[in-house]
């Protein structure tokens, strides 16, 4: 590298560019340009994300308005709460409202401490861990629906509804392994089926599938926990069941409280995993829409031969009110019990 | 003062005790336990781990037997003879090649355009400087706790307003930006340090070229994460593609296996509509499950990641 | 290539553009630095300095005034049209690529008649590596390198374009203290080899005076004072710049100035001709004092360090500001650390008197 060939070095252009330069800082390019970059996903935000939220807040409550008012734009509309009035009095909504409700009872605690248990249990082994950790995420990438027909398979008797039922009668796995054990089997979710027996099968497939996601969540946590904890705990013999109390869930407690608030959304946007299991008659045979939840009640809303768009965005509403107010008790809990 | 004296010289103290115990004896009940408790664990984690494979080992050993078979009274735990005509049928009688094409179709093009859309909006949040950024971030990220669903009911009606019902469009569009894998990209783009943006920019490097060299490359784990998690998206998609496609052709996976009929009946055996030819269906099932499986095999470190940054299914 | 800077001005708009908010980084600069030299910008944490530097490769622009490269004006230039090479702090090095792609990424990006060839570009990139010595390693990533190596890389990245100007932010402030040392001769010898315009920005002292031709001292973005690092060492034009400069740091004193002759408590330790009565601030360097068995300057004595050639006397003042005196003097003076008391006479180029209020420094005549 000469000296020469640095100070010879000419700039030709120099003149043109100063000038391309001055005016694009004239006009303050560089303010414009985040919003070039984010334009594509500003336009599409507006319309599929923007517009709906003010949209479906009017549809709300704009009383019994429906796809009628496409057919027909001289059909007006009256402002006011009577499509809340009409979904909080309907039993159906109100049925699966409660769906809904025992579901997210049953399976976020169930499956959040049997997560816990696992994480636990496969941190403080060495041999197999990481094996176990890669079959336990297994359900995860799995295709809900398709999976909830194959335990739809295992819980269904074939051939209840022939005129034959020996033989050739499968009573279903889950059966043929009660009675391996001694039990008398159960009619989980053929015709005639009770309603618990559903729950219980849905509480089953729901916690099968939360699982992956929770076990990993609280095993990530549990890794990033300093060792020296438990080295101070051992050192003063403190007894496992306490170390797990006054040590492991403390000190987990901020992802403990992130699956369990995760779990509820999820648990109230429970849909599809009754699809797998009950086909989108979500219910067994004779009892059409028995397992219904408030997603598939929106559904059924707007996707009837009258689109029933107040309704539906009535129920929306109050879905999303209902997980707000949720999200917000369990941040506060979780606040309080968060130790840091 | 007093007390520290008789620890010292009180010989039955209890620091004294504890130097005095039998070492061996208690060298050799510790084993026992930490075997005992470790045998427990292995258990315990082995049944769980049964638990979970379960199906999908029914699904696998359903699939490869006769209809005869599958009903046997007392379950066979290995097919007797392994049928793999099942598949067959299931694929032929499933439509399943439309069902993969579509999805795949679907799942690309969402997945590339899904991909530009959110570097170049990432890149914007996280590098250039703007009025109104911090604003409008916050405001894509309160959008975030919206449900889904709410957005559902509108974006159905604008869907059929622009006639756009049982088209590609419909399946693709609505869902191509989404906040949460911007913020992700962005705070993987805010871990590049600026010298490198400044550094560049002194070379002559327009942003584009910076983000085609530098950023992508560095922020690839993040992308990948992203590509896998919309792809899967596709793949599980069930309630938009049911609602706004009618026609078989314009079928995903999810909603065509769901709608399938496997009947025993309509396959030409006897019996009735409800009885479903569960080994076909379950041959249905596992051709479907099985991409997902062959991606996760492969992409497992991404996908685990990926996920747990996420929490979002899909 | 020269570069010039007329009345450069910073300022950054606070929150909500407050006008009380705002934050004058750089205020005002005027200076040329001249062909060729190794410019120091020295100053505290947040003094403009490297705000200043980021003024001149174009990457911040200027609230006010005007950047000269040669005759041409570049205030408006966007950086890479410039002709700059910049080192930053942390090297920026792109984690992903080799040496070799990092020093070749900026030919790639050269467009119109300073287009190069593949086999060009690769011929030059191996001529900078030799000049800074990493052609050995030029396949290797940047995190198997060295601090000092990724450093190297670095500038062999800033110069391979050959730049007008080399501007190096805080070169050395993330390399451990032998590697600064061996860094600052190889930054000296390859600006020399070169013969490339400079500007480095650094809060050592040592380290600027030790390479730079010219330095800068700057403080809260005005410019205290501009020369050849002895000059302003020697010739302080404020108490802060003499307070910033020399290790150790001068020592400040409360003083007085009655009838031409200084007073430090109550004792006259120096004539001062030509010095109104006042109040001032007393600076004298370490190796300002002169041990004298009848010495003008009485202090306690607290310990004696002994640092070879040199000793170092640590003893006290009333009229100190800071908690200790340090003196450096010849070993050949034989001072005892049971000693109650020492004596100095001063060295009147090494007392500098500065005003109480404006702390501007107060000249005398020195005979």
């Amino acid at each position: 590298m000469a000296n020469e060939s640095v100070a010879t070095k000419s700039y030709p252009l120099y003149e043109a560019r100063k000038k391309v330069g001055a005016f694009l800082r004239k006009i303050k390019f560089d303010h414009w340009k985040g919003w070039i970059y984010l334009s594509p996903a500003i336009v599409l935000l507006l319309i599929f994300t923007a517009w709906p939220i003010f949209n479906t807040v009017r549809f709300a409550f704009l009383e019994k308005y429906s796809s009628l008012a496409d057919l027909n734009p001289d059909i007006t509309f009256e402002f006011g709460l009577g499509n809340f009035q009409y979904v909080l009095e309907y039993q159906y909504f109100k049925d699966c409202l409660f769906n809904t409700i025992i579901l997210c009872v049953l399976t976020v605690p169930i499956s959040t401490f049997l997560a816990l248990l696992i994480a636990v249990c496969l941190n403080s082994i060495k041999a197999l861990s990481r094996f176990l950790q890669t079959i336990y995420f297994l359900p995860y990438v799995t295709n809900s629906i398709a999976i909830g027909m194959v335990f739809a398979a295992m819980f269904n008797i074939v051939g209840l509804n022939r005129a034959d039922i020996n033989a050739s009668t499968s009573l279903g796995i889950v059966n043929n392994i009660i009675q391996f054990f001694g039990g008398t089997p159960i009619n989980w979710i053929n015709a005639g089926s009770g309603y618990w027996e559903n729950i219980f099968v849905m509480v089953v497939y729901i916690v099968w599938n939360a699982l992956p996601f929770k076990i990993l969540i609280l095993l990530g946590g549990l890794q990033s926990v300093n060792k020296q904890y438990y080295d101070a705990a051992k050192i003063d013999s403190t007894p496992k069941w306490r170390v797990f109390t006054n040590i492991t869930v403390p000190l987990l407690s901020p992802m403990i409280a992130y699956v369990v608030i995760t779990g509820f959304i999820g648990g109230f946007k429970e849909y599809s995993s009754i699809v797998g299991i009950f086909g989108d008659t979500m219910g067994p045979p004779g009892a059409k829409g028995r397992l219904n939840t408030m997603v598939g009640y929106i559904y059924d809303a707007i996707n009837g031969s009258t689109k029933q768009y107040g309704r539906a965005s009535a129920a929306a509403i109050i879905l999303f009110l209902i997980i707000f107010a949720v999200t917000l008790v369990n941040l506060q809990v979780s606040k309080k019990k968060t130790h840091y | 003062m007093s007390e520290v004296k008789n620890v010292n010289t009180n010989p039955e103290g209890t620091i004294t005790t504890m130097v005095e115990r039998d070492i061996k004896k208690v060298t050799a009940r510790q084993k026992v336990v930490k075997v005992i408790s470790q045998t427990i664990i292995y258990i315990f984690l082995l049944i769980i781990a049964l638990v979970v494979l379960f199906p999908f080992y029914w699904m696998i050993i359903s699939s490869l037997k006769s209809l005869t078979e599958y009903r046997y009274n007392i379950p066979t735990l290995f097919p007797e003879k392994i049928l793999f005509e099942n598949y067959l049928v299931a694929f032929t009688e499933g439509k399943l090649d439309v069902l993969f094409v579509n999805t795949l179709y679907v799942g690309l093009v969402s997945t590339i355009f899904s991909l530009v859309i959110t570097v170049l909006s990432a890149f914007a949040f996280a590098r250039l400087e703007f009025k109104g950024r911090e604003t409008l971030f916050a405001i894509l990220l309160a959008t975030m706790m919206i449900p889904g669903e709410l957005f559902t009911i509108t974006n159905y009606s604008t869907v059929h307003k622009l006639g756009w019902i049982n088209t590609y469009t419909v399946l693709i569009v609505p869902f191509l930006v989404s906040v949460f894998y911007i913020y992700l990209l962005k705070q993987n783009f805010l871990q590049i340090p600026n010298e490198l943006y400044l550094a560049a920019k002194v070379d002559g490097t327009t942003d584009l070229k910076y983000l085609w060299k530098v950023m992508i490359p560095l922020a690839l784990p993040t992308l990948i994460s992203i590509t896998i998690l919309k792809m899967m998206g596709s793949w599980n998609s069930y309630m938009w593609p049911n609602l706004v496609t009618s026609k078989d052709s314009m079928m995903l996976v999810t909603n065509g296996i769901r709608n399938a009929n496997f009947s025993v009946s309509a396959m030409g055996g006897e019996g009735s509509a409800a009885d479903i030819n569960y080994p076909v269906q379950m041959a249905a099932v596992a051709i479907v499950s099985a991409p997902l499986f062959i991606v996760f095999l492969f992409l497992r470190k991404y996908i685990m990641k990926g996920v747990s940054r996420s929490g979002i299914k899909g | 290539m020269k570069v010039e800077l007329q009345n450069l001005t910073k300022i950054f708009p606070g929150r909500n553009k407050k006008v009380h908010e705002e934050v004058i980084a750089v205020n005002n600069f005027t200076f040329t630095i001249p062909d060729g030299k190794l410019v120091g910008l020295l100053g505290p944490s947040g003094c403009g300095k490297s705000t200043t530097l980021y003024m001149i490769s174009g990457l911040q622009q200027p609230s006010g005034g005007k950047i000269f490269f040669g005759d041409e004006d570049v205030t408006d230039l966007s950086p890479e049209n410039r002709g700059i090479g910049l080192v930053f702090q942390n090297y920026a090095l792109y984690p992903h690529m080799t040496v070799k792609q990092n020093i070749m990424f900026p030919l790639q990006n050269l467009r119109g008649p300073d287009k190069m060839e593949k086999e060009a570009m690769i011929e030059r990139a191996y001529e900078v590596a030799k000049l800074v010595q990493i052609d050995e390693l030029m396949d290797r990533k940047p995190s198997e390198l060295s601090g000092g190596q990724q450093q190297r890389v670095a500038i062999a990245r800033a110069l391979v374009k050959m730049p007008r100007v080399l501007l190096l932010d805080e070169p050395l402030s993330n390399l451990d203290a032998r590697l600064r040392l061996q860094t600052r001769e190889e930054i000296r010898r390859i600006q020399r080899e070169t013969g490339i315009t400079t500007v480095f920005v650094t809060h050592d002292q040592e380290e600027a005076m030790s390479i730079s031709d010219l330095i800068v001292v700057m403080k809260l973005g005005v410019v205290q004072q501009v020369g050849k690092p002895q000059e302003v060492y020697d010739n302080p034009t404020n108490l802060f710049v003499a307070k910033f400069l020399g290790t150790p740091p001068i020592n400040v004193f409360d003083g007085e100035v009655k009838g031409g002759k200084l007073y430090l408590g109550d004792a006259a330790v120096l004539d001062v001709p030509g010095v109104d009565d006042c109040k001032v601030y007393v600076g004298i360097r370490p190796e300002g004092f002169v041990p004298a068995e009848n010495g003008a300057l009485e202090a306690s004595l607290n310990n004696v360090e002994v640092m070879g050639r040199d000793v170092s006397v640590v003893s006290t003042h009333v009229a100190s500001l800071n908690p200790v005196v340090r003196s450096i003097v010849d070993a050949d003076y034989k001072i005892s650390k049971d000693d109650e008391s020492v004596r100095f006479d001063l060295k009147p180029h090494k007392v500098f008197l500065f005003d109480k209020e404006t702390e501007e420094r107060i000249y005398f005549e020195v005979k």
